[in-house]
């Protein structure tokens, strides 16, 4: 069994947040990279593959051509190999857009198992999993806390304010993974050296047989009017108070605050 | 009758030879089956002196006095004594042989006498010492006795070489009482028994005179049998057990100080030894020419270098180190000499002394093995992996002993293997090393803060490749360092530096976000790829604005960046803020001006490990402490190059404190010992970890950097005129 681990290159979360052109988020920062949270993903992956016998990991991604560094950090990681979807008429695209090219990919690479993390760390919408569960007709097991496979059944744990629940669903499915699932793993040395003979493919939207009209910024049902820099934090204003005399001063300044 | 005693004393000697070559054999054999340990064997002639040197001055054998004094008397004697012991064969023959040539030379007979009874106090004297330490856990549960730096030791080995020392010495000192004697007592031969020749056994030797001379014979002879024996037995038995370095040392120590790491006679302290991959330095410039198996870092026993090995079979089990480890003086498993003793060891295939063991086991520091194959693996399977990661890589074990171990490099190459190989460590490491991949720095924030100290300043603060093109445009440039831009008090002290240097009126510029980490954390963690990706951009960076000389704050900075990065191809000059301040108050462009009379307080100083043992500056901070008019400086217990670390050195700043005590709150017992209002220190990981001790207590001295309290000498001058012109006229 083919398993699949997504993985989403983003801008590194101290980067400063930049926006291209068409107002959709930038994706190439400074110090751009493997989304933090996908590393998980990357991990239960690797487990499961090494608890599968027989089972491979395909690490995929949707990105610009950069983010096959992502992809190099899955397989210094231990992932086997990668796949990067990239087209010109990919850019700009939303949640949408984005669950459709993965679903043609991950049919194409007919993988049986499809592993994400729980939200980029970029946009930060969550959402993809679900999309693309959609989109495949797959059952989705969404905020694992902690996953196991076994005879062809996929069972998660999911731990959320009211309590903890074991959810199961026949293979194929897509699973998502919260960073309480496990510490990603830091690859070694060794590992590094020896993903450099790993190799990476690259796909386009006619390598998937994807209408290129369907995806992009142009076919994204959410549209982008204006971005903007949340004003800095004016400075607060301070009450020294000693003996109770400022109530009327605070309820005044709550009143027009509350206005 | 002589003649069965020479048979016996010959065949004894015969088989004793024979075992003591067969382990000689063996103990080469073990030790070249080493790696390669390039450049230890020249220049032969700088070895060789420094060795001689080193040996007969006993200048590595730090603090105890009368130990260093009596083992100095023990070697000379050991060594005089070799001659003695062939003439005493011939003594069983004929009690009246003698050395050819210098056996009745009076000079000879005189040193003779003065080492075998300086030797005999001498070894009582150590025997005393060895008995004194309790070698047993004080109470009966298995708590450790800290104090005691035999704990571990090998008892019966310390005591059966001394004791076989004390035999021969007497042996000696008996034949030369009852050769005086039987040589004074006829006229012919009165003078060559006469004190000239026999200073102080002749006095002793009086005594006997009414023996009949036959009597006398037969006594020397007997004495020169039993000299041989105990000679003998003593060669055997070492010969067996080529573990018992503690008889080995007197072979081996020499050798290991000769093939030392550092020619110039210092500790092996500073950088750290390059990681060798096939003998050669790794350098992650050069991956292309990387062997596809190439390992990193030491596994398995036969993959340390040939010194490594020949430390491991050198160690006198002394526990100088021991005494002195901060992991061990707070219960944790890392006694500096367990650990060498478990590698020696593992290294020539034999069991553990009862004592070892029991050690190793009640500190929790045996691994998993109950009998290691030769290829197991030396984390886990022979030693605990608490006892690897629980190194601050403070270097007083290096610094302590006496026959030059260098067990930080050993500790280091350990954790490479672990890191880069295995992926194995401390789960902190996992954010550590990650920060510094993506971020530059421990502490995983954003580079475009690394100027974030500066704001405020009443000075506009330069940055190269901004506002300065290159280094020479400026007197100094200033490395500001990842605990110097990111950590609340590393900024105030990067702060008061850079207002010091301005008013001094020094022209100084700082790199700002070009800076990266220098490493040392990442390096002494073991991972020498991620240091070396942060050396070599750094080393980028000083390239291209041209800088050869930098001022730092921090000790590590001072460390890597200084004595490191040569091993990359790099020279630069790197003073420590201390150096600087203290040559700027010299001059006189600095003025520090004293307190109201009030204020007047006690300083304490904790010497930050690789400001002080590591690069051995001990004196600028303290000067600049002397220039101020209101410090009395007190030292604490430990101070100096027998300081004690504040836990946060060798990566151990980003890990939990889980076994036993903090080391950071056992610092500042001391520092509370002294009762001085302050403790000063020159480093912001000591800043960091002394004033989370000093936070979690309800009065404890407060904990700053030796620039603050400058910086507020000085404007104490500039806000006060009246001193001012004081201290101008």
């Amino acid at each position: 069994m083919r398993i699949i681990a997504l993985v989403k290159y983003v801008p590194d979360s101290g980067d400063e947040v930049g926006f291209e052109a068409d107002l959709s988020l930038g994706r190439v920062g400074p110090s751009s990279r493997l989304s933090e949270l996908d590393e998980y993903a990357v991990e239960q992956a690797l487990r499961l593959r090494t608890e599968l016998a027989g089972a491979t990991l395909t690490v995929l991604s949707v990105g610009p051509a950069e983010a096959e560094s992502a992809l190099r950090k899955a397989l210094q990681m231990g992932a086997d190999d990668a796949v990067l979807v990239t087209d010109e008429a990919i850019a700009g695209s939303d949640v949408f857009g984005t669950a459709t090219v993965l679903s043609a990919a991950i049919r194409s690479l007919e993988g049986g198992l499809v592993v994400a993390g729980m939200s980029s760390t970029d946009a930060g919408l969550g959402v993809v999993p679900a999309l693309l569960a959609d989109s495949l007709c797959w059952p989705l097991l969404s905020q694992a806390a902690a996953v196991s496979v076994e005879a062809g059944l996929a069972k998660i744990a999911r731990v959320d304010e009211t309590g903890s629940r074991v959810v199961e669903a026949a293979l194929p499915a897509v699973v998502s993974v919260t960073d309480q699932s496990g510490e990603p793993r830091y690859p070694s040395f060794k590992d590094v050296l020896a993903a450099k003979k790993k190799s990476v493919a690259t796909l386009t939207l006619a390598d998937l047989g994807v209408d290129a009209s369907a995806v992009g910024v142009g076919s994204a049902r959410v549209e982008v009017l204006a971005v903007g820099r949340n004003p800095d934090r004016a400075a607060g204003r301070v009450i020294v108070d000693v003996d109770g005399s400022s109530v009327d001063e605070i309820v005044d300044f709550l009143a027009a605050a509350t206005k | 009758m002589k003649v069965l005693l020479f048979v016996i004393a010959v065949a004894v000697s015969i088989a004793a030879v024979a075992l003591f070559v067969r382990g000689a054999l063996t103990l080469y054999r073990l030790i070249g089956a080493g790696q390669p340990s390039p450049g230890r064997l020249g220049p032969v002639g700088k070895r060789l002196g420094n060795m001689v040197t080193e040996i007969l001055s006993h200048r590595r054998f730090r603090a105890r006095p009368l130990v260093k004094a009596a083992h100095w008397v023990v070697m000379v004697s050991f060594i005089l004594l070799v001659p003695t012991l062939a003439i005493a064969y011939a003594q069983v023959l004929d009690p009246y042989a003698e050395l050819p040539i210098i056996g009745g030379w009076p000079v000879w007979q005189w040193l003779l006498e003065l080492f075998s009874v300086g030797g005999l106090v001498a070894i009582v004297v150590l025997f005393t010492v060895r008995l004194r330490h309790p070698s047993e856990p004080e109470d009966a549960a298995g708590a450790r006795d800290w104090r005691s730096r035999f704990f571990g030791s090998t008892r019966w080995q310390g005591y059966f070489v001394e004791a076989v020392i004390a035999a021969v010495l007497v042996c000696v000192l008996v034949m030369h009482v009852l050769t005086s004697a039987v040589l004074a007592r006829y006229p012919e031969t009165a003078e060559a028994g006469s004190w000239v020749h026999y200073p102080l056994t002749f006095w002793v030797g009086q005594l006997f005179w009414s023996l009949p001379p036959v009597a006398l014979e037969i006594g020397i002879v007997v004495a020169a049998t039993f000299k041989i024996l105990v000679s003998m037995v003593w060669l055997g038995v070492v010969g067996y057990a080529t573990t018992m370095s503690v008889a080995w040392h007197r072979f081996l120590g020499v050798l290991n100080v000769y093939a030392r790491r550092e020619t110039d006679g210092t500790p092996a302290l500073g950088a750290a030894a390059p990681m060798l991959v096939d003998g050669k330095a790794f350098d992650i410039r050069d991956l292309d020419d990387l062997d596809e198996d190439a390992t990193f870092g030491v596994g398995k026993i036969e993959e340390f270098g040939w010194k490594s090995l020949l430390d491991f079979a050198s160690c006198t089990e002394c526990g100088r180190c021991q005494d002195l480890c901060p992991a061990w003086n707070t219960g944790k498993p890392l006694s500096p000499k367990l650990f060498t003793l478990a590698l020696r060891d593992q290294a020539a295939g034999m069991e553990h002394s009862l004592d070892i063991f029991a050690a190793l086991k009640s500190a929790g520091a045996a691994g998993e093995l109950a009998a290691p194959t030769r290829d197991a693996d030396l984390v886990g399977g022979v030693i605990s992996p608490d006892v690897l990661w629980s190194c601050t890589t403070c270097g007083a074990c290096v610094d302590q002993c006496p026959v030059d171990i260098e067990h930080v490099d050993h500790i280091i190459d350990l954790r490479r293997h672990e890191v880069m190989v295995k992926s194995e460590f401390p789960e902190e490491f996992n954010g550590l090393f990650g920060n510094l991949e993506t971020k530059g720095n421990p502490w995983g924030l954003p580079p475009r803060d690394r100027m974030d100290w500066a704001k405020g300043l009443d000075f506009d603060v330069p940055v190269l490749g901004t506002d300065v093109t290159s280094a020479d445009e400026v007197d100094h440039v200033l490395w500001v360092g990842c605990a110097g831009a990111y950590d609340e008090k590393g900024k105030k002290t990067t702060r008061a530096v850079a207002e010091l240097l301005h008013l001094a009126g020094v022209k100084f510029a700082v790199l700002g976000q070009a800076e990266t980490c220098c490493g040392d954390s990442a390096r002494r963690a073991g991972n020498e790829a991620t240091y070396q990706g942060l050396a070599t951009e750094n080393i980028e960076t000083f390239a291209s604005y041209g800088v050869e000389k930098v001022v730092v704050t921090c000790a590590h900075c001072l460390n890597s960046i200084g004595r490191e990065y040569g091993q990359l191809g790099a020279d630069y000059r790197v003073e420590h803020h201390t150096q600087v301040l203290n040559r700027l108050i010299r001059d006189g462009r600095l003025n520090v001006v004293a307190p109201p009379e009030d204020e007047r307080r006690q300083i304490t100083y904790h010497d930050p490990c690789y400001l002080g043992r590591h690069n051995g500056e001990y004196d600028a901070p303290r000067e600049l402490l002397a220039s101020l008019p209101e410090a009395e400086l007190v030292e604490m217990e430990h101070s100096g190059s027998s300081s004690m670390c504040c836990g946060g050195g060798g990566a151990r700043m980003w890990t939990e404190e889980s076994i036993g005590t903090r080391i950071n709150s056992a610092r500042m017992d001391e520092a509370e010992a002294t009762g001085a209002a302050t403790v000063a220190t020159a480093c912001p990981f000591c800043a960091i970890m002394l004033g989370d001790a000093a936070a979690s207590r309800d009065q404890a001295p407060a904990v700053t950097d030796v620039a603050h309290l400058v910086l507020a000498g000085v404007k104490r001058g500039l806000t006060n005129p009246t001193n001012e012109a004081e201290t101008e006229s």
